[in-house]
């Protein structure tokens, strides 16, 4: 089951670079970010998964010393890259938006003024 | 353990920064206001930072400092901690040095534009991101770091959208900027899933000698994400679209403060978390990069024709030296790679404000368009001749006297190895130089001398605030050129020891006796010797060309020297018109693009081959990272 | 007492001997004999060998006029600058076992250092604003950065071969390098050298911009190129910069290859029964007049001779001449002394 789970984000990973190499239109480039960005967030909830483990919160003076928890590291670590990823797409979209505006075309092939 | 007051003067500098940045988006509409909070932030930034000189360079004393006073707890460190020795304090001035010029200049030069406060805004988080990522102790923390300070380039590098090719720029940077980011990411949770700690102390001890496939892995990611941030080969074309479109002050950070983060980071790495440098592969990796973006940085430097662009290129050829005096493994390497970052950081800085500073007053950076500027803007052309002495390694600047350290050190490396690759690597650092003094001779000729272009006329000297900055950079170079002895003693050579005494570093952050009881294979011996196989005395040397040129001076003087009479413009008498032909003297200036052809020419398949590849389709760069990330994992996978 | 004493002692290194006295003097001379024994060559008359000497204290006692485009103050005090540096940068080259200023600078340094009065130059000719120097600055980059692979191949392979045989591992140091060759005799002796050698004498000409690497100067075509505006003084020490150089270049040679024939003055000497000071005296002054005679050899063969049977090589044929021809023959050299032959 989480074997699946690595296998899965590494694909992710791979296939959002893929994405972004092989795609020639601005949006989908954004895309293949995000994508490659879900990849590594599935990939860091996984390392902090335990199978059977329960929600690791605690209240004040109950801590249950044989209680087994999930690793919350990697779920703080995610929403951290969550909200990254998410201003990622804000901003890049932006920028996709000022091209379309002065280049009039989102396609990578034409927006290269700045070459060589 | 009692807590001293500087203790929390690493925090405070890093909190500093970000506060300010947030006054500003509050204050920001307050022209004066916004100066004041921007400066305030910098300078005490600046301030805390020079405090620590004391006891961390000169004491050697490394200070780990947790947040919320948690240490810890049943031999894990969890918690956000910060660790600065003598290394992350080496960077961190730098990077507080150059923050502070920049702000000096950005006061003025920034007059004209429009929304100010964002860019104060941006410019403060640039600042206070790789603050952070240098003074951090902690990998994750790095990474955050890491993206505020990618965040805050990209907007910044768009901020004048109007500019050619101002997006595009910040796209591309954005994109492959975030394939380094998704790999720093991808790397530090697989160290997470291995070590179980974020902390580089821990991880330091926890690594070496327990490597395995994933960590393996995970070192070639985290080296391909920290060299997109560095800008080092295969990703220069960002740096140069990114430093082409940013605002002069931005691409002094940028190049200053941002490829250092970049290269603080590798080092990091490689001498202590993975402590893999004393590997000859290891040192190959890091030579053979550094190889490649000194030499090809500067022939795509020699083919450019915009100002910050060629600058842009020269600056990752520069950042090519330390990368491969760093990858020597020795205290010499190390101390004198160390030395020429700190070098770049001021000389580099100091001609991105001169661009800066044509750019304010001609509008453009075009190297076939301008010239003559020399006449109109003296000062401007003086502080540029230092920068471009600098970085071109004419002594006594500093430029030369870290390079001649570099040389010294690749090639003791190359003759104690008996290893041939670092020969090759030596020879090219040494004609690298020579290339680098001709693009400066181009941009000296096309820019600041030869013929001034009509429409450049009433071109007036720049305000007094730039002057003011590029005055401070172009006294640094001289200064850090005139007295190596110093600042190796007193700045680089506690840097590189710090680098050599990863133990100290584990043991500063997890308890004293913590990096024996765990590692298996003992941290490097701190066994620092500086060999020098030359001698260079450049304060003894400038009195004796002083001497000599006061001497010639007072004999040329006698000799008729001063028989000076300047010939007028343009059509002296009507009896010189028998010379002219009839015909008006035509503007003619010989600069810009084509000003080496004669070198060209014989590389004339090399150039066209870069000029292709260098083709400016994102899809390409993209590639490019994709591919670097796949070598360097199978090199690595192979080697260890 | 004895402070003012040696800061007249170095007073006197600098300006008298080896310094600027000493550098107008043979300079100069080196440059009238390059002349006459081309002309000779060539079946003319020829100048007077004093020639150089003549025109020199003539274009002194001409007025200077700065063009109009122009920024004065770089176009005046480049030739100075220049000058000082060739001065300054004879001080540090050993004349046999004699350095002025001991300890100050090694080859690596005085790699650089050669760089400053070509800059001076060329940062004097962009100065004048003219189109002839533009185009003379662009060729004089070239045929230096054409000059300098060769040059750092020569000099790391001096490095190498004198560092394993002393068991440095490599030394750049002028002190090292002449006392090797006082102990075993010229390096040109040596197998691995003599191509190294070659090579030096072929990068001679390019550095000093003689024929036929003097495209950057081209009189014909581009008007002498940088120095197309300068007139009077300025120019006269540009000239001397240039006669200078012959001798900063040729004494480089010597230093670096021909050094053992200096351990034969100082046996002289001893055989001569003398001891302090006077033997100390006489050996510097016989060192310096073989340093001069074999400058002057030196010159004759990789300036004169060239002069006078090649005609003016295109910048783009300089380049690739030296990259491939005389960087061979240096990498060549290197490669012997890496596998310590």
């Amino acid at each position: 089951m989480i074997l699946f789970n690595y296998v899965a984000s590494f694909f992710l990973i791979v296939l959002g670079f893929y994405t972004i190499v092989t795609k020639y239109n601005l949006v989908k480039t954004v895309i293949g970010l995000s994508i490659a960005d879900y990849g590594v967030n599935l990939l860091i909830i996984s390392i902090g998964f335990n199978p059977g483990g329960t929600a690791p919160i605690f209240t004040p003076g109950e801590i249950d010393p044989s209680a087994f928890f999930v690793d919350p590291i990697p779920q703080a670590l995610t929403l951290t890259s969550i909200v990254i990823g998410a201003c990622v797409t804000a901003m890049s979209l932006a920028l996709v938006m000022k091209i379309h505006e002065q280049y009039g075309t989102i396609d990578t092939r034409e927006v290269r003024r700045l070459r060589g | 353990m009692s807590t001293a007051l500087y203790q929390h003067f690493p925090i405070l500098a890093v909190m500093v920064l970000f506060l300010g940045a947030f006054l500003i988006v509050i204050f920001g509409n307050v022209k004066t206001l916004r100066h004041l909070i921007a400066l305030l932030s910098v300078t005490v930034s600046l301030g805390l930072l020079i405090a620590l000189v004391k006891p961390v360079m000169l004491e050697g004393e490394i200070i780990a400092y947790w947040m919320g006073a948690r240490a810890t707890a049943g031999g894990y460190a969890i918690g956000i901690a910060m660790e600065v020795d003598a290394l992350s304090l080496f960077f961190g001035l730098l990077v507080a040095t150059a923050v502070f010029v920049s702000c000096v200049y950005s006061i003025q030069y920034m007059s004209h534009d429009d929304n100010v406060g964002q860019y104060y805004t941006l410019f403060l988080m640039l600042a206070g991101g790789v603050m952070g990522l240098v003074l951090s102790g902690d990998l994750f923390n790095m990474f955050i770091m890491v993206e505020i300070l990618t965040f805050a380039a990209v907007a910044l590098t768009a901020f004048r959208n109007t500019a050619k090719g101002a997006l595009e720029a910040a796209f591309k940077y954005l994109v492959v900027g975030c394939i380094g980011s998704t790999c720093i990411l991808t790397g530090t949770v697989m160290l997470y899933a291995q070590a179980h700690t974020l902390n580089f102390a821990q991880l330091s001890a926890l690594l070496p000698g327990n490597m395995n496939t994933a960590t393996v892995v995970a070192f070639a990611l985290l080296y391909i994400g920290f060299s997109t941030k560095a800008f080092i080969v295969p990703f220069h074309p960002l740096a140069a679209d990114a430093h082409g479109a940013a605002p002069a002050s931005i691409s002094v950070l940028i190049s200053g403060v941002l490829t250092k983060s970049g290269l603080y980071a590798i080092i990091r790495l490689s001498y202590f978390l993975f402590q893999t440098m004393e590997l000859g592969t290891m040192q190959f990796l890091l030579v053979f990069m550094g190889s490649m973006s000194m030499f090809i940085c500067v022939t795509m430097a020699l083919a450019q024709h915009d100002f910050k662009r060629l600058l842009a290129f020269h600056s990752i050829s520069q950042i090519g030296y330390v990368l491969t005096a760093v990858g020597l493994c020795t205290a010499m390497g190390v101390s004198s790679g160390l030395y020429h970052a700190m070098n770049h950081t001021l000389f580099k800085g100091l001609l991105f404000l001169a661009a800066g500073a044509v750019l304010h007053q001609t509008g453009t950076t075009d190297l076939d368009k301008l010239g003559g500027l020399s006449k109109k803007m003296p000062w401007t052309t003086a502080f540029f001749l230092v920068g471009a002495f600098s970085i071109s390694g004419i002594p006594p600047f500093n430029g030369f006297a870290s390079k001649w350290m570099v040389y010294q050190s690749i090639y003791l490396k190359a003759v104690e190895s008996g290893n041939i690759g670092f020969l090759f690597a030596t020879i090219i650092a040494l004609v690298t130089s020579v290339l680098t003094l001709a693009s400066f001779v181009k941009v000296s000729q096309s820019v600041f001398f030869g013929r001034l272009p009509k429409e450049y006329e009433n071109v007036t000297e720049v305000p007094w605030g730039m002057r003011l900055a590029m005055c401070l950079f172009a006294v640094l170079c001289v200064v850090t050129g005139l007295f190596p002895d110093l600042v190796t003693r007193y700045l680089t050579q506690p840097a590189a020891d710090a680098v050599f005494n990863a133990s100290g570093y584990i043991n500063a952050m997890m308890g004293s006796g913590y990096a024996e009881s765990v590692m298996s294979v003992p941290a490097m011996a701190p066994a620092v010797t500086y060999v020098e196989v030359g001698v260079w005395q450049p304060v003894s040397w400038l009195l004796i060309l002083v001497i000599t040129l006061l001497a010639i001076t007072i004999v040329a003087i006698g000799g008729q020297y001063d028989r000076v009479s300047e010939s007028v413009s343009a059509p002296m008498d009507s009896k010189y018109d028998l010379f002219f032909g009839g015909e008006e003297s035509v503007y003619s200036q010989v600069g810009g693009e084509d000003l080496f052809w004669g070198f060209k020419h014989n590389w004339r398949g090399y150039f066209s081959f870069m000029h292709k590849l260098h083709s400016g389709i994102v899809n390409d760069y993209s590639l490019w990272a994709v591919v670097a990330l796949a070598l360097v994992t199978l090199y690595m996978l192979i080697v260890f | 007492m004895s402070i003012v004493i040696s800061a007249l002692q170095y007073l006197g290194y600098i300006l008298i001997f080896p310094g600027f006295l000493f550098c107008f003097l043979v300079g100069l001379l080196l440059s009238g004999i390059d002349r006459k024994l081309v002309a000779k060559m060539q079946k003319r008359v020829g100048p007077p060998v004093l020639q150089p000497f003549y025109d020199f204290f003539k274009l002194c006692g001409k007025e200077t006029i700065v063009p109009a485009a122009a920024s004065k103050t770089v176009f005046l005090m480049a030739p100075l600058v220049g000058l000082a540096a060739l001065v300054v940068l004879q001080l540090f080259i050993p004349i046999f076992q004699f350095t002025a200023f001991s300890g100050m600078a090694d080859i690596i340094v005085i790699l650089y250092l050669l760089l400053i009065p070509a800059l001076a130059q060329i940062l004097g000719g962009a100065a004048s604003g003219s189109p002839y120097a533009g185009v003379g600055l662009s060729r004089e980059m070239v045929t230096i950065i054409s000059c300098e692979l060769p040059l750092v191949l020569v000099l790391l392979a001096v490095a190498k071969t004198v560092g394993s045989a002393t068991g440095e591992g490599l030394s750049f140091s002028f002190a090292s390098i002449a006392a090797y060759q006082a102990a075993n005799g010229s390096l040109i002796l040596r197998l691995s050298m003599i191509p190294a050698a070659i090579a030096m004498l072929m990068v001679i000409p390019g550095e000093t911009g003689n024929h036929p690497f003097d495209a950057a100067e081209a009189e014909t075509e581009i008007c002498e190129g940088m120095l197309a505006e300068y007139s009077g003084a300025p120019l006269g020490i540009f000239k001397l910069s240039h006669a200078i150089k012959m001798l900063t270049l040729t004494s480089l040679f010597v230093a670096l290859f021909l050094g053992g024939i200096g351990s034969g003055i100082a046996q002289l000497v001893a055989l001569m029964g003398l001891t302090g000071p006077a033997a100390n005296g006489l050996t510097v002054l016989l060192g310096a007049i073989v340093t001069v005679l074999l400058c002057i050899v030196l010159t004759v063969v990789s300036i004169s001779f060239v002069h006078a049977v090649t005609a003016r090589l295109k910048i783009e044929q300089i380049f690739k001449f030296y990259w491939t021809v005389v960087s061979g023959l240096a990498l060549i050299s290197l490669v012997l002394a890496w596998y310590g032959l």
